[in-house]
């Protein structure tokens, strides 16, 4: 966050205000006014401390004597709020109950943010909207938190892109590891079969036997492609599939069948289509 | 019925259609109509004998024909009777109507009416007459003017009943006046002019054939309504027959229309199959159909014209039938030899009709049911027929009618004809088809006070393109200068676009030149535009070319992303070379292929060069945004084989990353997170869509249309860029019962089509891209595809996938559609895209719609969802990508929040400081905060669904899943706002607000 300065500033205009709120307190009319251009200033400020919140909570308690009791909800939020802020991360949760109850089902009011407001009702709204605003602002002033949202996006995007070096030392590490482990398990088996008693046979490298020595009969395996394609030949010289008048007849039943189910099939499903207004061809 | 009548694959849908489009005489009907009829008759017959009948009933029709002597005493018709489908019995809903013929008294008319418009006049104060009296009858709700086939000096009467019977909504009598025995048959020869006005120049009068035919036909419409009647009443096939091409006909705008076919045309032409004994008792409707269709197609009869006979001969001399030929394009002589029953017929029309016809015999040759659909059930209006489509709005153009309304032919008639003329030669041969139709008729026509509303309705032109690469040719070849004739004649009709030009060859000639972007492909528009406005009085405005409307959806600020294709395609046959050079690598490269849409133009954006990634190094200065983000683009290598891979899954992983880092080690770097056997598909896929893409140059625009629309209605979840891919490849491969589209626009409908139409619970879509499916391929598809159906019968939902799209690559339809779209999701995007198409439609037929009707196609109602995020469009990866920024009007704002300035899509000016290499490392590839977004939220809930758009879209909509009762009692107390604000949480500095709109739905 680089705008420290902003922030600075921004410090020094509430303070003037929340000031001069302070001077109009005095007179009950002029103060109304004032409140009115305070909440309206309020509204561009994003970024706010704990100390001027609760002194702005205080302004609003004392607004709201003055004001009387049209708007009980407003105290309640307004301290409820206080409350919950100092509880830093909790922010989003906050002040919504409130929110909601007032703010009932109607969207017309959430659409006139910006605009000048002369009904007494309306007062409520702007602050209901500023409140929106600070909700969003919240997030602005914990930036630093990396677990949720842009930031963890950037901060993971950036980690899963390490660079070539690490990443080429953790697939040597993988590797190194990878092979270690299958190592240590054949040596393992060997040595389980070892304590069995049996001697292990280790593999010799060379021709592969394929014919036993004594009776000459071929024994090692035969690759099962070639296999397979041995016995597709065979089949080949089975009997074809219409040689027997009996397999031609019962080709031919099937096929009706077939067709039997396929004609029921299509009846059906018109009768849907038809129901559904949809066989119609206009 | 049974099943050994029904072998014929087709022949249960046919006669299940027949029930649903006949009509039965139910006493209901018969009674509606008797009681109409009679209510008519009853009108007619107080109308008092011989009361005087003057121009003043109607001054502005007679003016506007030219009639001079139009003075008559009323008398009662000769007869009323009912003729047409009605009597035949082979009405084909929904146009339920019944034709009443009303016999013009010969005492209303002298010898010689024949003669200057003077029995149209008539014709039409008689009706005026009539129409008073009709509409003081309690029994008739109203009476409306229309027309004879859109033939404006013969109109007609539509009465209404004031009885409604619900069966038969909109049913209505056209009560048309015949002229049996009016005139002398000789004096309408058509060699006669009978049309006084038409001679002044005192030469040799010319004939007016048109005119006299027009009132030949009143003369014989009832000798040749019976005639036909006695062909079809006594043979039920037949009369099937005739109602399915009713059927086929309707659905085809662009042939039944008045200068092609009519219903009257249809049945001419089965009875002169009958006569001739081409079609028998023996055969069935859909026979007889088939042999219709193959007449129409290809018989050589048309060529001399269609005689019947009488009594097994011909009365027709082989003069009178040149002279028929001469006369009219299309020749159909009725029994008595004197009327040419298709006079109206044009031969643009006529080649239409071929064509369709062609169209539908080889729907017919297809295999299986398939035809059925193609033929009888699919609309081809012109905006999904023609690729484009023009209207010239002419309303109030007194060019028009400058030489009268009414002349041989009608003005309108006229016009059409010269539309289609200066557009054929204009286009020579990059159009196939031309169709100019000009609807004049509305229904509320108000016809006594003249002809000149007639124009109201906008003139519609269809063009076909015949070759992309005669469309997009660019230099066109006329005459030789030598040849003086010609080449003055081609100066004439290109004005100053004719320039003379030496060639290669030597030669020098009249030429013109059209240019036009290279990706944009509208070159057509401009010749188009420039012939009309050249030759017509036109202003720019009237004329409606619907071709570019939609480009708006895939260009990036003015220009189309698709022309940096040429650079993408060198850079990545340079990475392929060096990729296959590496030679300190333990496994060469075999073989390097392309996995990414771009490379294959289906990319709705591909990427353009990014100034900081040239290899020079060095940094551009700022003239543009330079965008902060790079979207990668996939490419599959193959290494040499070898045994000595790792058995386990992971670490064959990690032996590939291995191997890139070697690879990368001189060039790039990329993590391979799939598993081979998607990988492999994926290279199918791409290879297939490539090769496809050579073949159809439109196919790639109109994929990436297709895909904008997908995505812009928050689809990305649902259907994938491939599917999408093959979606429109399959209108490519199997256009039937279209051609192959050539424009994007009715590419993209047919798409949208395509998706709305097909009957995707019942029917897998196999898209055979090669053509190269064997009937085992085929028969293994659908083996596979029907257990994926077995669960419907209990449960509609229970059927996965959806979508069950079949390629040879993917048979069981694994790859693409296996786990979205759901049905409930296809169920929304049918609903989308039925709508889109509607929409669209009426955007290419209709006028009265503003330019942002348009756009409407791709902004999609955020009203539609439970919940809708709006995001901040500063902070989407390629912001110039968002078409419409979102703002929600519905619902409670519940959450905001404000932008991230941790991210920002384009670099900054002070970023751009320091060395190239610095700046490459604040470059992010395939960054995306949309897709994490998405990813966290589906990490953490599972009580909704997300609708995006991957795009480039700002809004985000969300449906709450309902739960089935029992399960997730917890979940269910849930409170959606704090859900909500849950959402908001989790798109900290990205989120700009969430509206709630909807709670979710218990289901107890």
């Amino acid at each position: 966050m680089g705008n420290l300065k902003e922030k600075l500033e921004e410090e020094k205009k509430k303070k003037k205000k929340s000031e001069k709120a302070k001077k109009t307190n005095a007179e009950l009319f002029q103060k109304k006014v004032m409140l009115k251009k305070e909440e309206k200033q309020n509204e561009n400020i994003k970024t706010t401390g704990k100390k001027k919140r609760r002194r702005e909570k205080e302004n609003n308690v004392n607004a709201d004597k003055v004001e009387g009791e049209k708007n009980k909800n407003k105290p309640r939020k307004k301290k409820r709020k206080g409350e919950e802020k100092n509880n830093a991360l909790v922010g989003k949760s906050v002040q919504q109950d409130g929110y909601e109850e007032q703010n009932g089902k109607s969207k017309k009011p959430n659409r006139k943010k910006k605009e000048h407001h002369t009904l007494k009702k309306g007062e409520t709204i702007p602050e209901k909207i500023e409140e929106a605003v600070e909700d969003g602002a919240y997030y602005i002033s914990s930036g630093e938190d990396c677990s949720k949202g842009m930031r963890k996006w950037l901060t993971e995007y950036r980690q899963s892109r390490p660079g070539l070096k690490v990443l080429q030392q953790w697939i040597d590490q993988f590797i190194t590891a990878h092979e270690e482990k299958l190592e240590q398990e054949r040596n393992e088996r060997e040595a389980r079969v070892a304590e069995d008693g049996w001697t292990v046979v280790v593999h010799h490298k060379g021709r592969k036997k394929t014919t036993d020595s004594q009776s000459g009969i071929t024994v090692g395996s035969v690759a099962p492609a070639v296999a397979e394609s041995q016995l597709t030949k065979k089949k080949h010289k089975e009997i074809g599939p219409d040689f027997y008048r009996v397999q031609k007849r019962e080709a031919q039943r099937n096929e009706i069948l077939a067709i039997q189910s396929k004609f029921e099939q299509d009846r059906k499903r018109i009768q849907q289509l038809r129901a559904a207004g949809k066989f119609q061809p206009y | 019925m049974d099943v050994d009548t029904l072998m014929e694959p087709m022949d249960l849908k046919v006669s299940e259609l027949l029930k649903e489009v006949q009509v039965d005489y139910s006493p209901a009907l018969t009674e509606l109509v008797d009681d109409t009829v009679s209510a008519i008759k009853e009108a007619i017959n107080q109308i008092p004998e011989g009361i005087e009948v003057t121009v003043d009933e109607a001054p502005g029709f007679v003016k506007d024909i030219g009639a001079d002597k139009v003075e008559f005493k009323f008398k009662k018709p000769k007869s009323v009777e009912i003729g047409g489908s009605y009597s035949m019995k082979c009405i084909a809903k929904p146009d339920i109507n019944v034709d009443l013929f009303i016999q013009l008294p010969k005492e209303c008319f002298h010898e010689k009416d024949y003669l200057n418009y003077r029995y149209h006049a008539k014709r039409f104060l008689y009706l005026c007459i009539l129409k008073k009296f009709l509409k003081s009858s309690s029994l008739v709700h109203k009476v409306e003017w229309s027309s004879f086939h859109n033939e404006a000096r013969k109109p007609v009467l539509l009465v209404y009943p004031a009885r409604k019977v619900v069966e038969f909504p909109g049913l209505f009598v056209r009560v048309i006046p015949t002229a049996k025995f009016l005139f002398n048959v000789a004096k309408l020869d058509m060699k006669r002019n009978n049309i006084r006005a038409l001679n002044q120049e005192g030469n040799t009068p010319l004939p007016t054939p048109r005119y006299n035919s027009s009132m030949l036909e009143d003369m014989f419409l009832e000798d040749n309504t019976e005639f036909l009647k006695k062909t079809f009443l006594g043979w039920r096939e037949l009369r099937e027959a005739l109602i399915l091409l009713k059927v086929w006909a309707q659905q085809r705008s662009s042939i039944y229309a008045h200068d092609c076919l009519n219903e009257f045309l249809i049945a001419v032409i089965l009875s002169y199959l009958a006569t001739y004994e081409k079609v028998n008792n023996s055969m069935k409707p859909l026979q007889i159909f088939r042999v219709t269709m193959d007449f129409i197609a290809s018989s050589k009869s048309w060529s001399q014209g269609l005689y019947f006979w009488q009594q097994r001969e011909v009365k027709v001399s082989k003069e009178e039938r040149l002279l028929y030929k001469e006369t009219f394009p299309v020749v159909i002589c009725d029994s008595y030899a004197h009327l040419n029953l298709a006079f109206r017929m044009k031969s643009n029309g006529f080649l239409e009709l071929q064509d369709e016809a062609a169209l539908a015999l080889k729907c017919l040759e297809k295999s299986g049911d398939v035809a059925f659909e193609d033929i009888f059930m699919t609309k081809i209006d012109f905006s999904s027929k023609f690729d484009y489509c023009i209207r010239l709005n002419l309303k109030g153009n007194s060019k028009v009618c400058a030489s009268g309304f009414c002349l041989d032919d009608e003005c309108w008639r006229l016009y059409e004809q010269k539309v289609h003329n200066i557009l054929s030669q204009g286009l020579s041969d990059r159009a196939k088809f031309i169709r100019v139709i000009w609807r004049n008729f509305h229904s509320d026509c108000d016809m006594e006070n003249g002809l000149s509303t007639l124009d109201t309705e906008p003139l519609l032109i269809g063009i076909s393109v015949s070759s992309l690469e005669k469309a997009f040719r660019v230099v066109d070849i006329g005459p030789n200068a030598d040849n003086k004739e010609e080449a003055l004649k081609f100066r004439k009709f290109w004005g100053e676009k004719a320039e003379l030009r030496r060639f290669r060859d030597g030669k020098i000639a009249e030429s013109t030149v059209w240019e036009s972007e290279q990706w944009a492909k509208h070159l057509i528009l401009k010749i188009i535009e420039y012939v009309l406005l050249q030759h017509l009085s036109l202003s720019k405005t009237n004329i409606l070319q619907v071709v570019d409307q939609l480009d708006f959806s895939l260009l990036h600020g003015v220009e189309d992303p698709m022309s940096f294709s040429a650079s993408l395609l060198a850079a990545f046959e340079l990475l392929s070379k060096r990729l296959r050079c590496i030679e300190d690598i333990p496994l060469k490269v075999s073989s390097v292929q392309p996995l990414d849409p771009a490379f294959r133009f289906t990319s709705v954006f591909p990427p353009r060069p990014h100034p900081l990634a040239s290899e020079k190094g060095h940094v551009p200065k700022l003239r543009k945004l330079i965008s902060s983000c790079i979207q990668p683009l996939e490419v599959m290598i193959q290494l040499e084989g070898s045994g000595n891979w790792p058995m386990d899954e992971v670490a064959i992983e990690k032996t590939k990353s291995a191997f890139l880092l070697k690879i990368g080690e001189s060039d790039i770097v990329k993590r391979v997170p799939f598993v081979d056997k998607k990988l492999f598909v994926r290279g199918q896929h791409s290879s297939m869509i490539n090769g496809l893409q050579g073949i159809y140059q439109m196919y790639g625009p109109v994929v990436r249309l297709a895909k904008r629309w997908v995505a812009s209605h928050l689809f990305s979840d649902c259907l994938v860029e491939e599917a999408v891919e093959l979606l429109v490849a399959h209108l490519f491969v199997k256009p039937l019962p279209f051609t192959a589209p050539c424009s994007r626009i009715a590419g993209f409908l047919r798409f949208l089509r395509l998706l709305a139409d097909y009957d995707w619970t019942f029917s897998p879509l196999v898209v055979d891209i090669n053509n190269d499916l064997t009937p085992i391929d085929k028969k293994e598809i659908y083996d596979n595809f029907t257990p994926s159906r077995k669960g419907h019968e209990e449960n509609a939902q229970n059927i996965s996938p959806s979508m069950f799209l079949a390629t040879s690559y993917d048979k069981a339809s694994e790859a693409w559609t296996r786990f979205a779209p759901n049905s409930l999701e296809l169920k929304r995007l049918v609903a989308y895209a039925r709508s889109s198409a509607n929409l669209l439609t009426r955007l290419v037929l209709e006028d009265q719609t503003g330019p942002l009707k348009w756009e409407c196609l791709f902004r999609t109602p955020l009203s539609n969802y439970d919940a809708v995020i709006l995001l901040h469009a500063g902070r989407l990866p390629y912001p110039q990508r968002l078409l419409f920024p979102s703002n929600s009007n519905q619902g409670r704002l519940v959450v905001h929040g404000n932008a991230s300035k941790a991210f920002q899509p384009f670099m900054l000016p002070g970023d751009l400081r320091g060395n190239s290499e610095e700046l490459k490392h604040k470059l992010m590839v395939n960054f995306d905060p949309l897709m994490s977004y998405v990813a966290d939220l589906q990490k953490e809930f599972n009580t909704f669904k997300l609708w995006y758009d991957s795009l480039g879209g700002d809004a985000i909509g969300l449906t709450w899943e309902t739960k089935k009762r029992g399960r997730d009692e917890a979940g269910e107390g849930e409170d959606p706002i704090k859900v909500l604000k849950g959402v908001g949480e989790v798109g900290k500095g990205f989120v700009r607000s969430v509206y709630f709109l909807k709670a979710p739905r218990l289901m107890k």
